[in-house]
């Protein structure tokens, strides 16, 4: 009976762990429509809508500094978080916007401004593209920032996010809550968004926590994967295919060898009961 | 020379020091099992919970380096025990009672093989049979393997510094397909061979209490027992 509730115990804890997980993971993106009760415990809980939305002290007939609210031009006819001018953020954001407008974001942005393809999602985001700016909360753990954070980056960058969360650094950080783990910002910035295939600035970002790395450190693979590889410098090039030819290898050795052996004792084992149960007839 | 016979009669098979490297063992695999494969599996909500239970993600990380230090001990321990056992027991390391691999145990192997398709009488084995040699050796050479791609993994500054960036890669994959192979050979292989075995079955204890019956010496190891008779009945006869 003690043994049944402990058991009982130990997968409604599992099962509880389980459920928690996903709980924590929910950061809806902002909409036309806010949620007042989600904005007021945000970390944008405190500001008035005007703060941000500055248009909004128009008088509704199109005058004044603002446009009237809802504007009938856009009021769910565009996307909403592309319609929202962002130089309002740099008002109290002014290291992150500073460093944005010189990223690889912006950067994007701009090329889709010319009419060009800005990346190969297709996507240049701005601040609300990352930032869910009515239901984001502050005080967070590196870790839960990290979990969102990893998810954020995820929808575009869907096949690092998997090298990632394949790492040592992904599956401590986001699934364990490993507070001193490395995520996407801590090695790619996270307004400046670098890709690292400098080899000088990959070294940079592995020093951060790693004080003792030598130059070869940074050729270590964290997004072990074969997708992009365009993406990657020509020394990570060379080595995932040693490393993925001699995985192949060891895989080859150990399924073999298991083999072998499993139907050996397989074998064996109804053998030796056969025999057995032959004696006692 | 004892005449009667008697059928509780047990012989020593194991000396103290290498029951307690066992045990050692068996603690130490396990905790170093359920360490590692928490983390590689960590996707899985249950492992949250496991690895909460031991304190988290950095607790974990270093009861698995605890244990392996541990475990390692244990080699070295046993690897000082074979030096005084030759150099100063001025033991044999060969010969029949030997755990190394000669040619009887290939032959072994073979008949064993045909034995289990009924074609001839199962091997006759010495003090230590093929499966039990391999057990030894893929043990002693595993964690041989299995602490140097740990050491890698364990301290990449100084291995990147004398290495190629990628061998830090290479030997995450050895370590964990290592790992898979030594925990799906020792639950299931081993288990099967030592307790699951018909004449055996529930549990072999002789590992943990270091003695063999009589019954079980002759039939499991017979050209042992069949030595020991004649050195036996040597002053007498």
């Amino acid at each position: 009976m003690v043994l049944l509730l402990t058991v009982g115990c130990f997968f409604l804890a599992l099962l509880w762990f389980s459920h928690a997980r996903a709980e924590t993971d929910a950061v809806p993106p902002s909409t036309w429509f806010v949620d007042m009760n989600q904005y007021a415990a945000s970390a944008h809980g405190s500001l008035r809508c005007e703060e941000c939305h500055t248009g909004m002290i128009g008088n509704g007939a199109g005058q004044g500094i603002g446009k009237s609210h809802p504007d009938p031009d856009a009021f769910l006819k565009t996307r909403s978080r592309t319609d929202f001018d962002y130089q309002a953020c740099q008002k109290c954001h002014k290291t992150a916007y500073a460093r944005f407008v010189t990223g690889a974001h912006a950067t994007a942005a701009e090329k889709q401004k010319a009419g060009e393809k800005p990346s190969k999602a297709g996507l240049a985001p701005d601040c609300g593209e990352c930032h869910s700016a009515h239901y984001s909360k502050s005080h967070l753990s590196r870790s839960q920032t990290g979990r969102i954070m990893t998810k954020t980056c995820g929808t575009c960058h869907q096949d690092q996010k998997e090298s990632f969360l394949a790492n040592y650094h992904g599956k401590a950080g986001v699934n364990l809550g490993y507070e001193r783990a490395a995520f996407c910002t801590d090695c790619h910035g996270a307004h400046t968004i670098v890709s690292l295939k400098d080899k000088e600035a990959a070294l940079n970002a592995c020093r951060r926590c790693h004080k003792e790395a030598t130059p070869e450190f940074a050729n270590i693979i964290i997004h072990d994967s074969t997708k992009n590889l365009e993406l990657k410098s020509d020394a990570k090039q060379a080595g995932l295919k040693w490393v993925h030819a001699l995985r192949a290898m060891v895989l080859i050795l150990v399924v073999a060898v298991l083999a072998f052996f499993y139907l050996h004792t397989g074998l064996l084992m109804l053998r030796k009961l056969h025999e057995k149960l032959r004696r006692h007839k | 020379m004892e005449t009667i016979v008697n059928p509780e009669q047990t012989f020593q098979r194991f000396h103290i020091l290498h029951r307690i490297l066992h045990m050692v063992i068996i603690v130490n695999f396990t905790l170093l099992a359920v360490t590692g494969f928490v983390l590689h599996f960590s996707g899985f909500g249950w492992t949250r919970f496991l690895v909460s239970l031991m304190g988290g993600a950095g607790a974990a990380g270093w009861l698995h380096r605890c244990c392996a230090v541990c475990l390692y001990m244990g080699v070295v321990i046993h690897l000082c025990w074979l030096v005084y056992y030759k150099f100063v027991l001025k033991q044999n390391l060969s010969g029949p009672d030997s755990i190394l691999p000669g040619k009887k145990d290939f032959k072994d192997l073979y008949q064993n093989v045909r034995y289990c398709f009924n074609k001839g009488n199962p091997p006759l084995f010495d003090r230590f049979s093929y499966l039990q040699k391999y057990d030894y050796w893929a043990e002693l050479l595993g964690m041989q393997s299995m602490g140097i791609t740990g050491l890698i993994l364990w301290f990449p500054e100084f291995f990147s510094s004398i290495l190629p960036g990628y061998f830090i890669n290479i030997a995450g994959y050895f370590h964990f397909y290592e790992a898979v192979l030594a925990v799906m050979y020792i639950g299931v292989v081993h288990m099967s061979d030592t307790h699951l075995a018909p004449d055996i079955f529930p549990m072999e204890k002789s590992i943990f209490t270091g003695k063999i019956e009589k019954t079980r010496f002759m039939e499991e190891h017979p050209e042992e027992w069949k030595r020991q008779q004649m050195i036996n009945n040597q002053p007498s006869g």
